[in-house]
Order: structure tokens, then sequence, then C-alpha cells
């Protein structure tokens, strides 16, 4: 599927680095280890970092003025240390830049990307772009806060979904 | 699926069976189709279970089940009889519920 | 919307339209993935666990459905509509679990989203009883009833429910996740055997306090909960929780999914360095965003009804009365009821355990009538335990004869609460696709065999728990009795263990030999019992008896009778 974001399939100005290749100029992500390598570019052309599920984001913290992405990945649906990764991003470190799903994370996990602060999805799977536009509409009420910060609703720790 | 699926001798026959996908009622790879009762079954000899197997998974009807897999049958036993207890009692119904056992439907989706 | 607490829902949280608007957005998003993975769009693959999350299982004949009991409270709609479900979709009769939950054997996935709606149209639910994330949260079963009871636990209960619900960050755990709330000096609910337990007492300012545990459960590795946090405030139970979870989410073990509880991290990091990342989270974290305000507690403490206490002076009297002239009837009293604050109510158990019966199921019929007597007798109010029986929490001791009576012509007052004819057995091998044995039929014949009641009293307090694989949703650990259903060759055996206990002396019940054919389990546990008649002393319990004398003479009477 193309990139998604807020249920839009919307285009992509970024570049994945190729293994044993030099990067590319541009807007390029790099996996972790080659983070070093990205930062010493010169020009201001956009950075971002692709990062395991494994990854502590803290490792980021000295480089993330300087990214404007950061790449979270679901090497299957049921692995959800993404979601803890993306939120840690936004919560701990402030990131305000994008946040990319990539990986196979399922439509159904969208609304969650979403309250846990991603902003694009780059899924493998091919899938009908509307049945990510469903699965973001189909519930309007949270029985928890986010990385959103939605408007309470009123009663116990309830937001409205927008 | 549970690792006890799909285990069996090197020698013997098995039948096939599955669960069908909208109810989950435990079903038997028949001569047509997929039957409610064992006893309507296709045998296998073990020597060919492997490639029967592959091929139930390959069938369009295949969409209609979940977890396909072969099952040993009891050499001693007159009739169809799976050789584990577990799948006897998936064959035959709950031990504890005689009235629950397996009866074919005519509503067969 | 209402705020009259009188007509409220009695103990339990009353829906508003906001929630229903929320459950019935749920349904509509179960139709749609049926709906697609009856399209071949979703593969079996990904849709398990969005099946599972709510609460349908593909178990050996069918699917079968785990209804949410939320902390084990229901009125008397709800129990009615599990009635009409059990009549409509289901074979006339459900199944009570060890987490409060209710279980139905006999169901298809083509007519599962008709029944989550009609449940929606009662309240109820099956959001979070399966999959890799924050299950039911526990109550005792006589919470807000109990004399010796703190503190109301349900309305955190609640709010912990409703914090999990959905979690964005926490639906794809590296496995499930079970809490319990207990607000007694005397835990009803196994709290050091969940993934988090919570003790609440009162605390300074008029708000509670929470001792929290974490890291405990049964099944593979069974192994007792460590205390992580003494004395937790109120107002950061969530956001605690919150840090624990987050810790598990990002570290627990995903490689193995027999290895991936949180206990398993606990053990593998040591509690002082688990405790380190769970504060340094909670240091980190946006801790006014999780605060919990006593203003929203009592928010959500208001919108449960409460049950209008008011009986006759002379209700004491009048029972005592009733139990004098009726032998049968005060033996009831004595083994099925437990006492309430107010001296004019009791709580009364009713027995899901007939002698010879199935642990926990209960028909269709005796649904309905429960619903009744709930309605008659106490305000509409029904709890379920994790022991599988049933709770009328506030019945006037005054109408407490009636209600028996009317139970027992339903095979429902059986007087075995807490003794040895009160087993607890999961569905085991006979509906379980996890299952190595089944686990009923000992319990029909061990029921059987012990069912005599002047039997049972002498025999005193004895917990049987049977788990027909090492899952052990049994709870045999914890069994002063636990039998395990093992796979020999594809034949059913069954080993022992001895000496656990759920309750505050908490332990782990030791194996004590090799497993048995099932032909013999009966009679070994039988003999187990007559060595504790002969050996005991006084009035000593099984489990007193056990731990003054090891396990030798009873190991000696199971495998070298003489």
């Amino acid at each position: 599927m193309p990139l998604l974001e807020n249920g839009q399939i919307t285009p992509d100005r970024w570049h994945v680095a190729m293994d044993g290749e030099p990067l590319p100029e541009g807007a390029v992500i790099v996996p972790l280890e080659r983070l070093e390598e990205g930062l010493a570019r010169t020009g201001d052309a956009p950075l971002g970092v692709a990062i395991a599920p494994d990854v502590d984001v803290a490792v980021l913290r000295t480089a993330l003025p300087r990214l404007e992405l950061v790449a979270v990945t679901f090497p299957i649906f049921r692995d959800g240390r993404a979601f803890t990764q993306a939120r840690a991003l936004r919560e701990h470190l402030g990131f305000k830049g994008e946040i990319r799903a990539t990986g196979k994370p399922l439509p159904d996990q969208y609304e969650f990307l979403l309250r846990c602060g991603v902003t694009t999805v780059q899924t493998e799977r091919a899938e009908d772009i509307s049945v990510w536009r469903q699965a973001h509409e189909i519930i309007t009420i949270a029985y928890q806060p986010s990385t959103l910060h939605e408007r309470p609703q009123g009663l116990g720790l309830r937001r409205f979904l927008g | 699926m549970d690792v006890r699926n799909n285990r069996r001798d090197s020698t013997g026959a098995s039948v096939i069976t599955a669960n069908r996908l909208l109810d989950g009622r435990i079903v038997w790879l028949a001569a047509q189709g997929w039957s409610e009762l064992i006893t309507h079954a296709r045998v296998f000899d073990n020597a060919e279970i492997e490639d029967a197997i592959k091929q139930a998974r390959a069938m369009p009807e295949a969409r209609t089940v979940v977890g396909i897999y072969g099952v040993q049958l009891d050499p001693d036993v007159a009739g169809l009889t799976p050789l584990t207890v577990r799948e006897r009692i998936r064959a035959f119904g709950p031990s504890v519920h005689p009235d629950f056992a397996p009866v074919e439907t005519s509503d067969v989706h | 919307m209402s705020t009259d607490t009188t007509t409220l829902p009695v103990g339990r949280y009353a829906y508003d339209q906001v929630d229903r608007t929320f459950l019935s957005q749920r349904v509509a998003q179960f139709r749609e993935q049926v709906a697609r993975r009856v399209a071949g769009d979703l593969s079996e693959d990904e849709f398990k666990p969005l099946r599972l999350m709510n609460g349908l299982y593909l178990q050996l004949h069918a699917y079968m459905l785990r209804v949410a009991v939320p902390y084990g409270m229901m009125g008397s709609d709800q129990m009615r509509a599990l009635a009409h479900i059990a009549r409509t979709y289901d074979r006339d009769y459900g199944h009570f679990t060890t987490r409060q939950n209710v279980q139905f054997n006999w169901i298809r996935l083509e007519d599962t989203p008709d029944i989550l709606e009609h449940l929606a149209g009662v309240d109820m639910h099956a959001i979070q009883t399966s999959g890799n994330c924050i299950r039911n949260v526990t109550c005792d079963e006589f919470a807000g009833a109990a004399a010796d009871e703190l503190l109301d636990p349900r309305i955190h209960a609640e709010i912990l429910r409703q914090w999990s619900t959905l979690h964005p960050e926490f639906t794809f755990l590296p496995r499930k996740f079970k809490i319990a709330i207990s607000g007694s000096p005397h835990d009803r609910v196994a709290a050091r055997f969940h993934d988090i337990g919570l003790v609440a007492r009162p605390g300074p300012q008029g708000r509670p306090v929470f001792d929290v545990f974490v890291g405990g459960g049964l099944g593979r590795t069974p192994i007792i909960g460590v205390k992580l946090r003494d004395t937790l405030p109120e107002e950061d139970l969530v956001a605690y929780l919150e840090a624990i979870v987050r810790v598990y989410n990002a570290y627990g073990r995903r490689d193995n999914m027999y290895k991936a509880r949180i206990k398993i991290l606990v053990q593998a990091l040591g509690v002082e360095a688990f405790r380190e990342k769970v504060d340094a989270e909670f240091a980190l974290m946006n801790r006014a965003d999780y605060r919990l305000d006593p203003a929203i507690v009592d928010g959500i403490r208001a919108r449960f009804g409460i049950p209008p206490l008011n009986a006759p002076a002379d209700a004491e009297q009048t029972l005592a009365a009733s139990r004098k002239a009726d032998p049968a009837f005060d033996r009831w009293v004595r083994t099925n009821t437990h006492p309430h604050r107010h001296e004019g109510f009791i709580c009364a158990v009713i027995s899901v355990k007939p002698d010879g019966g199935i642990p926990g199921d209960i028909t269709a019929d005796q649904m309905d009538l429960v619903a009744d007597l709930a309605d008659s007798h106490s305000f509409g109010e029904i709890r379920v335990t994790h022991m599988q029986n049933v709770v009328l929490g506030h019945v006037r001791k005054d109408q407490l004869h009636d209600l028996w009576r009317k139970l027992a012509a339903a095979n429902l007052a059986t007087p075995n609460i807490g003794l040895v004819g009160d087993i607890i057995a999961c569905p085991g091998l006979d509906y379980c696709a996890l299952a190595n044995a089944r686990s009923i039929p000992i319990a029909q014949k061990l029921s059987a065999r012990f069912a005599n009641p002047e039997l049972q009293e002498r025999i005193g307090p004895l917990n049987i728990n049977i788990s027909g694989c090492i899952n052990a949703c049994g709870h045999h650990h914890a069994g002063h009795i636990g039998i395990l259903g093992v796979d020999k060759r594809g034949q059913e055996f069954f080993q022992l263990t001895l000496g656990g206990s759920a309750g505050g002396d908490v332990a782990i019940g030791q194996i004590i030999g090799p497993a048995l054919p099932e032909d013999e389990t009966v009679d070994a546990i039988a003999r187990l019992i007559d060595t504790y008649l002969v050996l005991r002393h006084d009035n000593e319990q099984f489990l007193d008896t056990y731990r003054r004398l090891g396990a030798a003479s009873f190991k000696d009477a199971v495998y070298a009778p003489a």
C-alpha cells in the first residue's frame, strides 16, 4: 500500500537507504547503524532513521533535533513494541517530526497507531485505503489519555476521538 | 495450530479433519467435500497422507474451513475411530454430554 | 442521565449514552471484521487476534464465546440476556469461569456479531476476554458486602477496566495480562497469582492507598508475585500501572509464548531492576495526564447503584428460628453464606456444583431463576465468583430461608462451598483445544463420591482444583489438592499436587509423584482424604495437616497404600 497519512494516500518524498550503497541525495531514511553516516552528510536534506522493535528510543536523544522522521516497524502485526516506541518518542523525547509505521500493521490497528503518535503508515500489505479509513473512523470514544491529548469527555478518563 | 495436530506414525491409516469457518464445527474430508461425521471420511494410507493434506489445503473448498490436518486411526477398532483421546472427543463429541454427539446437519454451509 | 443511586443498577457501573455508543461501534467493527474474514480479505492468522479480542475462540467442537462479567458483577437483566443467548445460539447452558466470566461452547462465527449486538443491548460485551491484552479485572465475590472489607474495590476495578479498554499501546502485548484487586485484608482474589495484584485500603485524607504486587501467575511456571510498591496513593494508580505495562510491552519476551508473561520478565531482571525500570518510566511520563483525581473517582462511584439496606430489627432472630426448625437449611447457612457488613443482611452463595455435576455449568432455566431470585432477594445484583459459583450479595436474613427453598428446588443449593464438593475444574479435553486430559469426569466422580453433606463438613475446607493442561485455567497450583491432566502417548494421565493455597498464606502446590492413569486418580484422592482424616489433630483442616506432616504420609497413601 502506498504511504498513508490522515486516512489519505500521500506522496512519499523519502528514500530508504540501500544496504551497501552510499546514501542518496535528498530525504533519506537510514537504519540505526548508519545514523552517524547520515548525520555527517553535508547540506540540509532531511534525515530519518529506522529502528528495530527492540531499540530503546532514548538512544536517539542527541540526534533527534536533527531528525525529521523516525520509522518504527511491525515485523508481524502482533509485535506491539512499536506502539511504545512511538509513544515514548512523543512523550519522553518531545519529538515533533514524522513517525512512520512500517512492516505489517493491520488496518485495525490504525487508530492505536495514531493515538501513540504515529503520523504515516507504510505497510507491505496490499490493502484498500477505505479499510484503513474505516478503521480510523468507526470508533469515536476512547477510555484513556493518549499522546494526542484528545478532548476529555467528562466522565472517568474518557476522550472524544476527533 | 496445536503441536499434537498432525501427529502420526509412519504406518497405518489416517483421515483428514478441520473446523468449518462459519460455525466452527468439526468436519472430515469425505469423498465429496467435508462431512460432519467421521464415518464419511476418506481413509488414506499414511504413506499418502502428507500429499493428501497438501492437496486438501490447495482446494478451493479449503477457504471454507480452518486448520486442516491429519488424524491417525486406531487399527484395532471397527469403524473409523481416531487413535488418541483428543481426536475421539472431536469425532464423537464431549464425553460428558453424549447428547452433543455430532450429527449431520441439513444446513451445511 | 440519572444520578439517583437508587435507580442505578446495584453494585456495578451504569452505562451512559457514551458507553452505549462505544459498544455499538465496537459491534459494528467486529461485524465488519467477520465480513472481511469470510470474504478472504483477512487470513485466519490476521483475523485470530481480532476475534480473540472479542472473546471468540475456536475450540474443540465449535467456537467458544467468553462474555465479560466485569469484576464479576452483573444484573438480573444481563443474566436473562445470557439465558437468551444460551437458548437461541447455544445449547441451553453456559459456563462460569475461574476469572468471573461466562462461556458459551457451541457458538457459530456467523452468529457472533448478532450475539454481541444482543449483549450490547444490556450493556454487556466480550471485549478483551482473550488476546494479548489486559483482561477482565477481577474482584472478590463479596466486594461491597463483606463484613471484613476495608473498602469496596469495584470502583477502582471499573476505573482500570475502562482505562485498559482498547488501550492504544497495550493491545498487542507479549502475552495476556491479568489484574486483580482486593479491598479486604483477607485476600479472596488470589492477588499474588496475578500479573498485577492490588490490595486496597483506606489511606490519608480519606483516599485509598494500594499495595502493588507484580509478576505472579500459575501455568507452566507458577510464581508468587512480589511486592513492587507499598502504599501507592490513589492519584498515582493509573499512572503507575501504565508504567508497569509500558515496561512489560517494551521488554517482555516475544520469541517464546511460554516465556512471555510479565512474571518471566520480573524473574529475569530481578525485582530491583524491574522496579528501577518502572520508576524510571514513572518519572518520565506525563504524570498529569494520568492523574486519578478524586473527582474522577467520585464521578465513577456516582454511577454505581447503592442497595438500600433496610431490614426488620428482628431479621437475625427470624433467621435463627428458621435454622433451628430446619436442619438442612441450617447446614446450608453454615456452608454457603458469608457475613455482611450490615447486621440484618447476609451474603448467599449459590452453588453451581451439584453432586456429580459439571462444575460451573448452569442451564438457561437456572439462569432465569437466578435472575428472578436476584430481583426478589438482592436488588437485582448478581456476582460470579472465580470459584465458578454465584453470589447474591445482599440478602435480608429474614428472607434467606425463602431464597434457599427456591434454590434447592432448582438444584442450586448444594451445601458444599469451600468443601470437597466445591471442585474447581476447567472445561478440559471435552471442550478445550489446548487440553491434554479431561477434567470434568474426574470432577464428577469426586463430587459423586463425596456427596454426603455430613462427610463434607467433617472433612472441612478442602479446595480441589483440576486443570486439563499446564495452562492451569483450573488453578490447580493453588489447590489444596491440585490435579493436572497430562498427555502420555495420547492417553490421559493425572499428576497430583498438594498444599497449594490462593489465600493470604499463598503457596504453590508440590508435585507428589508420577502421574496416574485416569482410573486410579479418583481412588488415590480418596486415599489422600482418608489419610488426612486419620492423621489430623483436633480441628485441623486439610492444609494444616499437610503443612504439619509434609508430603511423605500422603505420598505413601497414593503410591504405596498398605
